[in-house]
């Protein structure tokens, strides 16, 4: 498959935590953006302030893309370590460019240097930084100066992007600019970026699938945040904080998760709109409020963004091994629902929609991201169309006979008539201990039978009214690919690249957003007609696997599971494809 | 008096029997909660409040048994967590009147962190702390509230951590309101129960509770001989947080009782809310589109 012409290109800047690698990516981006490129950005960095490695990783595409290549084309360093670290994910006939004196490689990387065909760069960025008045962080300047002129990038789109993000310091800005500029003059190496642009792609954004939670959730009238910080929730914390003005939003950073997970259900009860979000050790901390709000049947949001486990785990990288966490949170038995976003799109739609279920079926709604998503720098044009905002209570005006409602009335399908409280009608009581219609205590074994029934008989309806996975790609295909989260948007990135090579091998994908409930039908039917079934999953367990066979019986036979705190970057994905033709 | 003693019973919206309940208390024979329970109904008609306006948040614990057994619109949660599930409660509707009620067990225990943070935040709630100085639903063991000497159900050779002042705890952390009552003394406790609906911002509320079948250290008789009310101490000034303090130390000779402090500057946490302050309407009222904002703080997206 080496053949395959894959009309994508990388850019990696490599350093330190603390040496403005964030500002140097995002600026690039924004200015490849700007020009008419589609792009999406990805980070890594270590839990530290400062030192180790961190990196800004720019995928450009000749369609809209939105997943990252494990290789690159041109890396760009400002640290040691980071030149080691990174210097394997060059591709062939690629660009290192480094700042820093005497970088000495082993015999083995000076093979694969010759043997890759790497030009390798150095720029003395500080000293040139120094001679326009700049210091440390201005030496990132005059790297972007000089990649701008390899990449064949008007120089007047970084400048711009430069101007805008210091315009409140002159000062500096103006020795930023001049660096810029002799960083471009300095015309160290060509490369021919060979992509299309795209008009009206200009406009677009550069944003995360945080903000795209923030934003579906204000939209949707979520009017309370209450959250611990915790990576990768936090940005969804800060950012509702940082526009908690204009959207008059109470956001609260409570003492613990167990407080922001007893503050949602206390907000949520009395009939606001209220959400939490936190990662996998913040949600243990929140079970027993989940299990809380199953027995009072309060609508309940919750945001889990996922991270390596266990404990402290990989505290800045990815993974989505906490479907099984999400699944039994809680003791004791009710409903929940079970969602996962998989990009910028999903993350805002899925928002409103948990918020739309949560109230709906008067239970836990637990939203699933993972850092890749939550932290993935998205290129997007619009914001979703946005769902519905109903409530699902009980209208007071069609009431006949106030006196006999029952909060927590038997019904056919489980769900009872709410009311809020502050409401002219009967006074009830949530009671998380086992209780009658009305709330009180009852310990008879007939009504702990019927009310657990009761509560139930939810699931049976969730999962009917749940949609079904997507299977994107044709009905037919050589193999079948089975997933959920960010690993979606890699899988139709690779379909697309085997589009455009004409490839003779045909992929299809099968994509859980809805995951629990899980709902079988269609799955069943791509089960009986696919060729070749692989489950691919960020994590060990293979955790939507293990549900699936739960459910149906059906045992994967082949897995393509990942579990190193990294995503799924494309080349996982072909070389799998690939290996599989050659055997 | 009689004037005062009727508005107990009877008011211009509501009367004692609007929060009459059906089912059968489940207490021992002379609990403390008996009382607890009178002054709560008393205080809510005195001070003309329906059970409809009203939002009772219980613990867990022989307080939380009594969720059933009163009117309102009520919540029964979790051990130790009846002070976040009620502020949550209580500032997405300001309109309802949030009372949270929860042990020393479960209070200085898991729900210790709760309480601090609650102070800090001056949450606009009133919390009953009912203190009998022991764990009464799980059978008697010891609470942080409990006299290090006293045998209890798991530690039969006494405690050998020390034992907490819940009042000098409280106020230590600068408390808005901080009141001691005694459950039996119903005409006191509705009165400081009052106060503490009226006052604006989190009101804490110490009940010396007698629990008979496991405290038998600490009983009523007990409380009986050593407490006296601040109207006793001539010139006394509730304002005045030092005095407060002062007089909140003795927890065994004579115990004061009354409204210990309360500050008259007190601004409750959602008056502290710089992006709320030109809100009229509460939480629950403003759940709607707004799509427009969020296309707004897209577009600044760059
Ligand atoms: C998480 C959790 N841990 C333990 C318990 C068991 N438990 C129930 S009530 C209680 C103690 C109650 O003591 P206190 O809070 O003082 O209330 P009291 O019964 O004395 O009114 C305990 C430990 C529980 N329900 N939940």
């Amino acid at each position: 498959m080496n053949q395959l012409d894959i009309k994508r290109f990388a850019i990696k800047f490599g350093g330190e935590s603390g040496q403005g690698i964030n500002s140097l990516g995002e600026i690039l981006a924004k200015a490849l953006k700007n020009t008419g490129y589609k792009i999406f950005g990805y980070r890594e960095y270590p839990s530290l302030i400062r030192g180790g490695y961190a990196s800004y990783q720019i995928d450009i595409g000749n369609e809209a893309i939105n997943s990252s290549s494990q290789f690159c084309d041109i890396l760009v360093c400002s640290s040691r370590r980071s030149i080691y670290q990174y210097l394997r994910d060059l591709r062939s006939n690629s660009i290192l460019i480094h700042t820093l004196t005497a970088v000495i490689f082993k015999p083995e990387d000076q093979e694969f240097i010759k043997s890759q065909n790497i030009q390798v760069k150095y720029i003395d960025a500080l000293t040139l930084a120094k001679q326009q008045g700049g210091n440390a962080l201005m030496s990132n300047m005059i790297l972007l100066g000089a990649l701008a002129e390899i990449i064949g990038l008007d120089l007047t789109s970084v400048e711009h992007i430069v101007n805008e993000q210091f315009a409140d310091k002159p000062k500096l800005l103006e020795i930023d600019l001049k660096c810029l500029k002799v960083g471009h003059d300095l015309n160290i190496a060509d490369y021919n970026l060979n992509l299309q642009k795209f008009d009206g792609w200009q406009d677009s954004k550069i944003i995360t699938g945080n903000h795209a939670i923030a934003l579906g959730a204000i939209s949707a009238g979520a009017r309370a945040y209450y959250s611990y910080p915790m990576t990768p929730a936090s940005s969804i914390l800060s950012y509702l904080a940082e526009t908690s003005h204009e959207s008059g939003m109470l956001v609260k950073q409570a003492e613990d998760e167990i407080t922001a997970a007893q503050m949602t259900v206390g907000s949520m009860h009395m009939g606001t709109r209220a959400f939490t979000g936190t990662s996998g050790g913040g949600f243990d901390l929140m079970t027993e409020t989940i299990s809380l709000a199953g027995i009072i049947e309060t609508p309940l949001v919750l945001v889990l963004a996922q991270r390596p486990g266990p404990a402290t785990g990989l505290p800045t990288w990815t993974s989505a091994g906490d479907l099984n966490l999400a699944i039994h949170a809680g003791h004791g038995e009710y409903p929940r629902i079970v969602i996962s976003a998989s990009d910028f799109e999903t993350a805002y739609s899925l928002i409103q929609n948990a918020f739309d279920l949560a109230e709906k079926f008067q239970t836990p709604v637990i939203l699933l991201t993972e850092k890749q998503i939550a932290e993935g720098l998205y290129n997007v044009k619009d914001l979703p169309q946005d769902i519905e905002i109903n409530r699902y209570l009980l209208n007071e005006n069609e009431l006949t006979t106030k006196s006999t409602l029952k909060r927590y009335q038997f019904t056919e399908n489980g769900i009872s008539p709410r009311w809020l409280p502050g409401s002219d009608l009967p006074q009830y009581n949530a009671n998380g201990d086992e209780h009658d219609e009305v709330g009180d205590v009852n310990e008879e074994s007939l009504n702990a039978k019927l009310i657990a029934e009761k509560r139930m008989k939810k699931t049976e309806l969730i999962k009917m009214s749940l949609p079904d996975p997507v299977l994107y790609g044709e009905n037919e295909a050589d193999i079948t690919f089975i997933g959920w989260g960010s690993v979606k948007p890699v899988i139709n990135d690779v379909r697309d690249i085997l589009k455009q090579n004409n490839s003779e091998i045909k992929i299809n994908y099968l994509h859980y957003d809805y995951l629990f409930p899980l709902k079988s039908e269609l799955l069943l039917n791509v089960l009986k007609n696919s060729k070749r079934l692989v489950l691919v999953e960020n994590n060990y367990l293979g955790q939507l696997g293990q549900l699936i066979t739960s459910e149906t019986g059906f045992q994967f036979s082949e897995k393509l599971l990942k579990y190193d705190g990294r995503p799924f970057f494309i080349e996982d994905i072909l070389n799998f494809i690939n290996s599989s033709r050659n055997e | 008096m009689s004037s005062l003693c009727k508005t107990y019973f009877e008011n211009e919206n509501v009367s004692l029997k609007d929060y009459y309940s059906d089912n059968i208390y489940t207490w021992c024979t002379n609990c403390g909660n008996y009382g607890i329970a009178a002054a709560t109904k008393r205080a809510l008609v005195a001070e003309n409040i329906e059970p409809k306006d009203t939002f009772m948040c219980f613990d867990i614990g022989c307080n939380g048994n009594g969720s059933d057994k009163i009117g309102g619109y009520r919540l029964h949660g979790l051990h130790g967590r009846v002070i976040p599930v009620a502020t949550g409660a209580a500032l997405a509707n300001r309109n309802l009147s949030v009372i949270a009620s929860g042990g020393d067990g479960a209070t200085l225990s898991e729900g210790i962190g709760h309480l601090v943070h609650a102070i800090r935040s001056n949450y606009n709630i009133t919390f009953l702390m009912h203190n009998n100085c022991n764990y009464a639903l799980t059978k008697g063991q010891a609470s942080a509230s409990t006299r290090q000497d006293v045998p209890m159900d798991s530690s039969p050779d006494g405690t050998p951590s020390d034992t907490l002042n819940f009042m000098n705890f409280v106020l230590s952390l600068g408390a808005s309101f901080a009141a001691r009552t005694f459950s039996g003394n119903v005409q006191q406790m509705t009165e400081v129960i009052r106060a503490g609906i009226r006052h604006r911002g989190f009101s804490v509320i110490e009940i010396l509770q007698n629990c008979p079948t496991y405290n038998k250290d600490t009983t009523h008789e007990w409380y009986q001989d050593r407490i006296y009310d601040t109207i006793e101490i001539k010139d006394y000034d509730n304002s005045n947080f030092d005095s407060a303090l002062n007089i909140s130390k003795d927890m065994s000779e004579r115990i004061a009782t009354g409204v210990l402090f309360a500050n008259p500057n007190s601004v409750p946490f959602d008056q502290r809310l710089e992006n709320r302050q030109n809100y009229s309407t509460e939480l629950v009222d403003e759940v709607k589109s707004y799509n427009q904002i969020s296309q707004e703080l897209f577009s600044r997206f760059i």
